[in-house]
This record gives structure tokens, C-alpha cells and sequence, in this order.
């Protein structure tokens, strides 16, 4: 491969496409098994209906939403409330660039070298993931006030407190993964956690927790679903949207919370590592190809976010602030301080 | 009157903001319009419209002979049509002077109990919904269905069940139907433990409603409140005990009362309802009289010139019936103590001062039904 | 007290209850009823769609003056017939109408027909109603009362009866 057209345009761009389709197709799934695993957890069937077992479900969904009419409310911001959707999905999607999926692979010897299936890693992967996610933020505010809406101004406006107040005890969460693995790449991330010969929440449970917790809250899910909570703001930030609008949203908030377990799985439970990668004995697990040890501990997470849907009531919106002030910040500091004390007293501090 | 409506005129540099909640929203429980005028979160008045599913049930009722209206009661609140059909029979019966066998009592106070059941499953499903809590909503409806199964079984309705008439029972029960009710009631305490295991130690749950919407007793007084909101303020006052009627002198049944009048003390006040809404049921399965369901009543009802009042303790509150009959085969005039309504008139009072998020939950804990507050 | 409750605010054990209960309940039976395929037979006594004998009918009335909502049309007149050799006059229906659109289904006029068997009942445990058309579909005549057999296509809607134009019986018909 020393032709530098197939090294940093033809290859780069084949992997594009694959990832992109695959989140894409990934996130419009998510919402079929989660239909599908709330109905379970609610002693019901789900959608069966579409195709075997109802598969083909959320290709319904999306002719379907294809095919509404495309409405624009009367007297809202026309190029506002048109840009949010695209604003919301842009940065959703774009994260996924440098989240690693699995270690260099040559898929079975059918390519002549090994090549990453991750489109990029950059030395400030971590720096990236979290800025860029938080675009996304835009999106919806933007969103929610252009749509003229009181309804949609409040989820709007939830929603911007609330991603402002997680963003702060999260990335102290992250701060405290980072001095273990002494990187900001995600890929050296993964590799300081198979050197350490653990996965980083066993000494980062509470840093884990924090960060998870902080997840959810990010991602707007329940029992932090408040912008969208249907019973006090009807649809929250996305009332007056239909459509594919409607669906852009839908899929971003499913991309976002696909990139929350992601980021979990790289940051503490050891990526595409195998659990407990220093036993040897355990050395049977190797059949399982890296790939699919990403994605089921990612599915593992995502299970969580569907489970807790079906089981938590929402939380108020002050009592969610003062979660996070109150409780996240303290306690993400002090967990910080912890670590970081530890790792000197061990002589780590690289 | 237009005017009215709105609680702000025009406060153009106000950081106010007036939102109507309703009449087509996913937590007003049907048509209730609640004006709200916010500061950000925080709620500084609100003011409930209603009169959206009006149907003039009452001069109805002017048009019809006196059988013909049970089955409009069932409609008031469609969710308790068994209490409707009781407090308006027990009316007419009363009005007449006629006694009902003991048979057709103790079925009538099963009924009621049931619906009672029923009642309060669909409380607490859409109280849980409201405040985010999804999956109750079906734990608890699967239950619901097998109530409804019985009345299906009993009187051929499942929802509406004219189930009632003057004079007694229309039917005797169906074979193996107590039995089948035993099954029910001996499997609900568990199913019970299941949902309080989801939400009564929970604490979002309990960050969501300790404290919320309180009401202290002189207050819930002077409202005209009756039934769980009236009990949660620490008031013992209940229809059935006060003034029996059908056969509830002869049952043994607590009534529960909160202390904190709390959205929280209303929830378990209700939880316990159940509970002893079982325990009545037990006993009349254990002790069910014998003999006719229905007294001796002429085919066409003439009661006598006169105005009577019978409440009973309906699910959602004391449920009365207010009668006047002019001696013809329809009454003159009937008016409906409409419990939900009464107790409706108390949430600007509780709403004040709290959140959005509150304003849902107390529209829940009222638990009210817009069937019989427009009427 | 004080322990335990540190304990469950700690490893939030309230949470992990109702995880625990959820998970309990996604593991049992579910409780669709998967419909067209599958249908829930309703009780003997459920209140569904009319079934109508107009030899059992004696022209009463009785369920006319029960239905509280008065949508039970009858004429009748009376005819001699010859009975086994006698003359006698007996009772003939004209127009036995049921306006099924805004029936409540309460059953009362079942229970005032005083016919044995009874003339008119509701527990045929039919309960699928559903018409394309609102006007004519779900207005029953007696021959339509007698021959219905459980599904209202649009095309089977009834004509008006003998001497009646859709807006005598309520219809919008044919013009606004």
C-alpha cells in the first residue's frame, strides 16, 4: 500500500462509508430493540409484525417518516428551526470517526495488511469526543426556541442546563481514566488497560459510575428524560418537528447514547479486550473476535439504558441539578484526588 | 369571560410566561385545561378550565325514566361505573323507601369494591406514568383486565357496566364466578408488593412526591375535599363508615389516613385502600347471603313526591346524587355530587409554588376523571 | 436504621429493587393477545350486537319504551291470519329498526322484552362494529337484524326502509 491516494483517500473514504452506514443502520436498530425490550420488560410483545420476528420494523419507521409531509409551523425561525435537526445529527455521527472498534485487522487474511477498523486516531481522542458530542447541544436548544413553542422553549432550555451541569462531573469522570492510562488516545487507552492487566473500573468504580450516570443524563434518557418528558412538555424540544426532522433527532438521540456506551467500553471496560486479558487460562475467549467483545459490551450498556427506562420514574428538574452540583461534582473531585494520590504513592505518573 | 381565562394580560418585559396546559395534553387525564403562569420552572398561579366533555348528563337525566338513567351514570366517571350505579339507585331506593334483599346488598358492595380496585389500578398507572414511571402502566392494567373479566362475566359490560337496578340486582351471579373472584383476590397482594417494590422505597419516587402538593386537613376541609386527597391530611372520614350503607356496617375494614397530607401519604393512603378493599372482598365471599337479588318493585317506577341526598364512598371521593321527583316515571331534577370535580377545585391551591413537574404529579394524586367533572 | 438506610442510599439497593422486579416481570408470560389471529372469546352474558326473531316478537313494544336513548323504531299492524283452522288476529311487524351507531349497549331493552325465548337480545358476543361509513351502515332493519352475520362491509349497507328517505331516518344523504 504505498500508493498514498489508496492510503489516505481510498481506504479512509471505503472505511467512512462502512462505519457511517453501520452506526446509521445501528441506531435506527436500537430503536427496534428497545421497542422490543421495553415490551418484554412490560410483559408485552413489542413490534413482531414487520418482517421475521418484526426486523424490518424500523425500515417501516423510516418510509414511513420518508413519506410524511414535511411541515414548517407557521411563525417559527425558518432557517433556525430547519438548521436544528442537522445540527444535532452532524456531531453525532462525526465522534464516531475516532471511537476504536476493534484492534488492526486483516478480516480473515482477505487484505494483504492489517488496517484499523476506526477511520482515525488522534492523539486527543478524548478531547475531541467529549467537544464535539457537546455540539450537539445547539441543535436542541436551537431547536426548541425556534419552534415557537412554550413547550419545546422549556425542553429546550432543560436540556441546556442539564448538559451543561453533566459535562462537568463527566469529564472529571474521564480525567480520572486518563491518569491512570497517561493518554488521551482512546487506542493507547485501550492498550494501557491490557498492559495494567485490568480493566480500568475495577480502581474506577466510582469514576465508572459517575460517568455512566452522567451518560444517561447526556443523552436525555430516563429517569433524566426531562426536555422530552412527555407527560409535563408534551414532546419537549422536539414538538412542533415531524418527519424526517422528527427522525434526525430520534436517531442522534440513539447515536448519542450508542457513543455514551462506546465510550464506556473504551474508557473502563477495556475496549476490545477480552475480560480479563492478563489470564491466561482464559485464553479460550480468543475465538471471539475483538470486534464482537466491543460490541457486546457495548449492547450490555445499552441493555441498561432500555432497562432503566422501564423501571425509574423521572426525576424533577431541581432535583436533577442538584445531583449534579451537589453531589456528581463533589464527589468526582474527590474521587479524582483519590486516584490521582494513589498513582503517585504506587509511582505511576508517567 | 374570555378574559377570565388568562391570569396575565400583558406584562410585556415580564421574564412571566403563560402556558395553557391543555385541553389536549398527555397529563391532563383527558380534556382538562390548566392555565399555568410560570417564572422559568417555578408555578405562580394556575387555574383549571374545564367544560371541554361537557355533555348535559343531568337534563338528561330530566328525560329519562328512572331505570333508563343507570346506564348514563355509568358514564360520569367511566372509570367507577359500579360506585355510580350504586350512589344513584341507592337514591331512588331511598326516595321510595324500598329495602333491597341482603343478597343483592353484599353483591352490590362486591361490585363496588371491585370498581374500587379497578379504580385505583388506573390511580396509580397513570400517577406512575405521569411522573415517568412506564412500566407500572402495564403491570397493573394486566390486572385491571381480570377485574373487568368479572364484570364482563357479571353483568355482560366491562367498562359500563349497568350493573344496578332499582330495587336490587338484575342477575344473580353467573356459576364459578365467586370462585374465580377468590383466585383474583388471593393473587392481588402479591401483585401489589410488586408495584410498591418498584415505586414506595424508590427514591426518585419518593424525591417526586414527599412533600409535594401538600394540603393540611382544616385546609382539605374547607376545599370540600373526600375520599384518598381528604384521608392523606390525616381526616378519618369515610362514607362507608360513617353512614353505612348496603352491607358495610356488617364488614370489617380500616381506613387509612396519611399524616403529612403529601402527594406521598395520598399514594400509600390509596395502596392501603386496596389492601382493605380486599379484605372486604374477602369477607363477603366468606359470608354471602342467599336468597332473591331483587325486592318487589313495580315494572314502571313512580317514586313519590319528594327530594332525597345518598352519597356513597365512590374511589375517587364522596359521590352523591342529589334527587327531586315530582311523582312522574323521571325524576324532575338530578343533581350529581361529583367527587373529582370537588376535589379538583383545590389544585391551584396545592400547585402554587411548585414546578412543572409537580403540577403532574398532583393532577395524578387527585386522581380525576373528566367525565364526571363536566358531566 | 440509620445503617441500613446509608447502606441502601450507598449501593442503592431502592434501585436495584425495582431493577430486580422489572427483570422478574420481562422473564414471565407476556400478555399480548396477538388480535386478528387471536381473538378473546367475552363471557356468555357480554353485551354485543342484536339478534332479532320476528316470529318470537309480539309487537309489545316493550323495548321501545326501555331504550332510555330511543332507537328502537316498531310499527306493526294487525292482520288475520287462519291458525289451524281458526281465524285470529295476530300482530305483524312493519319496521322493527335499531339505530345500532348510538346504541350504549346497556341491555334494557333485553330485559323488558317478556318473550321466552327472548324476541330481541345482545349476547351473540359480537363486538366488531366497525363500519367504513357512518350514515346507513350501522342502521338495522329487522331483515337486516335477522340475516347479519357478523361483518359490515360497505358494500352491504342497507337501503333506507320501505316509504323512508336517508334524512327521515338521519342520514346526511344524498346532498349537504
Amino acid at each position: 500500500m504505498t500508493n498514498p491516494w489508496v492510503a489516505f483517500v481510498l481506504v479512509p473514504m471505503i472505511k467512512i462509508v462502512v462505519i457511517l452506514g453501520t452506526v446509521v443502520l445501528a441506531t435506527a436498530y436500537m430503536s427496534f430493540f428497545e421497542r422490543r425490550l421495553v415490551g418484554f420488560l412490560q410483559i408485552r410483545l413489542g413490534p413482531n409484525r414487520v418482517g421475521w420476528f418484526g426486523v424490518l420494523q424500523p425500515i417501516a419507521d423510516a418510509l414511513k417518516l420518508f413519506a410524511k409531509e414535511d411541515i414548517v409551523p407557521s411563525r417559527v425561525e425558518k432557517i433556525v428551526y430547519l438548521s436544528g435537526p442537522v445540527l444535532i445529527i452532524v456531531p453525532s455521527l462525526v465522534v464516531f470517526s475516532v471511537i476504536p472498534f476493534g484492534p488492526p485487522t486483516t478480516l480473515f487474511g482477505l487484505l494483504p495488511e492489517p488496517i484499523a477498523p476506526f477511520v482515525t486516531d488522534i492523539n486527543i481522542s478524548v478531547l475531541f469526543v467529549m467537544g464535539v458530542s457537546s455540539f450537539g447541544i445547539y441543535g436542541i436548544i436551537l431547536g426548541g426556541w425556534a419552534s415557537n413553542n412554550k413547550f419545546s422553549l422549556m425542553g429546550g432550555l432543560r436540556s441546556a442546563a442539564q448538559l451543561i451541569s453533566y459535562e462537568v462531573p463527566m469529564g472529571f469522570a474521564v480525567v480520572a481514566v486518563l491518569l491512570m492510562a497517561g493518554s488521551l488516545s482512546l487506542v493507547d487507552i485501550i492498550e494501557a488497560q491490557r498492559q495494567a492487566h485490568v480493566w480500568f473500573v475495577f480502581p474506577g468504580i466510582v469514576a465508572f459510575f459517575i460517568y455512566f450516570v452522567c451518560g444517561i443524563a447526556e443523552t436525555n434518557r430516563n429517569p433524566f428524560d426531562l426536555p422530552e418528558a412527555e407527560a409535563e412538555l408534551v414532546g419537549g424540544f422536539h414538538t412542533e418537528y415531524s418527519g424526517m426532522k422528527f427522525a434526525f433527532y430520534f436517531l442522534a438521540e440513539y447515536a448519542n447514547m450508542i457513543l455514551i456506551s462506546s465510550m464506556a467500553t473504551v474508557l473502563f471496560f477495556g475496549g476490545w479486550l477480552r475480560p480479563f486479558p492478563s489470564w491466561g487460562w482464559l485464553s479460550f475467549l480468543d475465538v471471539v473476535p475483538p470486534f464482537l467483545w466491543f460490541v457486546a459490551k457495548v449492547a450490555g450498556f445499552l441493555y441498561c439504558y432500555i432497562w432503566f427506562r422501564g423501571t425509574f420514574p423521572r426525576v424533577r428538574f431541581d432535583q436533577l441539578m442538584a445531583l449534579g452540583w451537589k453531589v456528581f461534582i463533589p464527589v468526582s473531585l474527590a474521587n479524582l484526588m483519590v486516584i490521582g494520590a494513589v498513582i503517585v504513592l504506587l509511582g505511576g505518573g508517567r | 369571560m374570555s378574559q377570565d381565562l388568562y391570569l396575565l394580560s400583558s406584562l410585556p418585559d415580564s421574564e412571566e410566561m403563560e402556558v395553557s396546559f391543555g385541553p389536549q395534553h398527555p397529563a391532563t387525564h383527558g380534556v382538562l385545561r390548566v392555565m399555568v403562569r410560570l417564572d422559568g420552572e417555578r408555578i405562580l398561579d394556575a387555574k383549571p378550565i374545564i367544560g371541554y366533555l361537557h355533555r348535559g348528563t343531568e337534563k338528561l337525566f330530566e328525560t329519562m325514566h328512572f331505570n333508563g338513567c343507570i346506564p348514563h351514570t355509568d358514564r360520569l366517571d367511566y372509570t367507577t361505573a359500579a360506585a355510580n350505579n350504586q350512589a344513584f339507585v341507592g337514591a331512588v331506593e331511598r326516595l321510595m323507601g324500598v329495602t333491597i334483599p341482603p343478597r343483592a346488598a353484599w353483591i352490590r358492595m362486591m361490585l363496588a369494591e371491585m370498581q374500587r380496585l379497578a379504580s385505583h389500578i388506573i390511580w396509580l398507572a397513570t400517577h406512575a406514568l405521569d411522573i415517568g414511571a412506564m412500566s407500572p402502566f402495564f403491570y397493573t392494567f394486566q390486572e385491571r383486565e381480570s377485574i373487568l373479566d368479572l364484570f364482563e362475566e357479571y353483568c355482560g359490560a366491562r367498562l359500563t357496566l349497568n350493573a344496578m337496578r332499582v330495587g336490587g340486582q338484575p342477575f344473580d351471579l353467573p356459576e364459578g364466578w365467586l370462585g374465580r373472584l377468590r383466585a383474583f383476590v388471593d393473587q392481588l397482594p402479591a401483585r401489589i408488593a410488586e408495584w410498591e417494590r418498584l415505586l414506595t422505597g424508590n427514591r426518585i419516587w419518593k424525591q417526586r412526591t414527599v412533600g409535594v402538593g401538600v394540603i393540611s386537613a382544616a385546609d382539605a376541609i374547607n376545599w370540600g375535599l373526600t375520599g384518598p386527597p381528604l384521608r392523606g391530611s390525616g381526616v378519618r372520614w369515610d362514607v362507608r363508615k360513617a353512614l353505612p350503607y348496603d352491607g358495610y356496617d356488617e364488614v370489617e375494614f380500616e381506613v387509612p389516613i396519611g399524616q403529612n397530607g403529601d402527594t406521598y401519604d395520598r399514594y400509600l393512603v390509596r395502596m392501603e385502600e386496596m389492601r382493605q378493599s380486599l379484605r372486604i372482598l374477602r369477607q363477603c365471599l366468606d359470608r354471602l347471603p342467599d336468597g332473591p337479588v331483587m325486592a318487589k318493585v313495580p315494572k314502571v317506577l313512580k317514586p313519590p313526591k319528594g327530594e332525597v341526598y345518598h352519597s356513597v364512598e365512590g374511589p375517587k371521593g364522596e359521590l352523591g346524587f342529589y334527587l327531586v321527583s315530582d311523582g312522574s316515571t323521571q325524576p324532575y331534577r338530578l343533581h350529581v355530587r361529583p367527587s373529582s370535580f370537588i376535589n379538583l377545585q383545590s389544585l391551584p391551591e396545592l400547585v402554587r409554588g411548585g414546578l412543572v413537574a409537580d403540577l403532574v404529579a398532583i393532577i395524578g394524586t387527585l386522581d380525576i376523571v373528566l367525565g364526571e367533572i363536566d358531566r | 436504621m440509620s445503617v441500613r438506610k446509608l447502606l441502601t442510599d450507598v449501593l442503592h439497593l431502592d434501585l436495584l429493587a425495582g431493577l430486580w422486579q422489572t427483570a422478574r416481570f420481562s422473564m414471565s408470560r407476556k400478555a399480548t393477545v396477538e388480535y386478528p389471529e387471536k381473538r378473546l372469546e367475552p363471557a356468555p352474558r357480554f353485551r354485543g350486537m342484536f339478534g332479532f326473531s320476528e316470529e318470537r316478537c309480539t309487537t309489545c313494544r316493550a323495548c321501545e319504551r326501555a331504550c332510555p336513548i330511543k332507537i328502537i323504531h316498531i310499527e306493526s299492524h294487525l292482520e288475520d291470519v287462519e291458525v289451524d283452522g281458526k281465524k285470529r288476529r295476530k300482530p305483524v311487524l312493519d319496521r322493527y329498526d335499531i339505530d345500532v351507531k348510538r346504541c350504549m349497549f346497556c341491555g334494557l331493552c333485553e330485559e323488558a322484552c317478556p318473550t321466552k325465548p327472548k324476541a330481541v337480545w345482545l349476547t351473540t358476543k359480537t363486538y366488531e362494529l366497525a363500519t367504513y361509513e357512518r350514515d346507513m351502515a350501522l342502521y338495522f332493519t329487522k331483515e337486516r337484524l335477522q340475516s347479519w352475520e357478523g361483518v359490515v362491509a360497505y358494500e352491504g349497507v342497507v337501503p333506507p326502509a320501505a316509504g323512508q328517505t336517508p334524512e327521515d331516518l338521519g342520514g346526511k344523504g344524498g346532498k349537504e
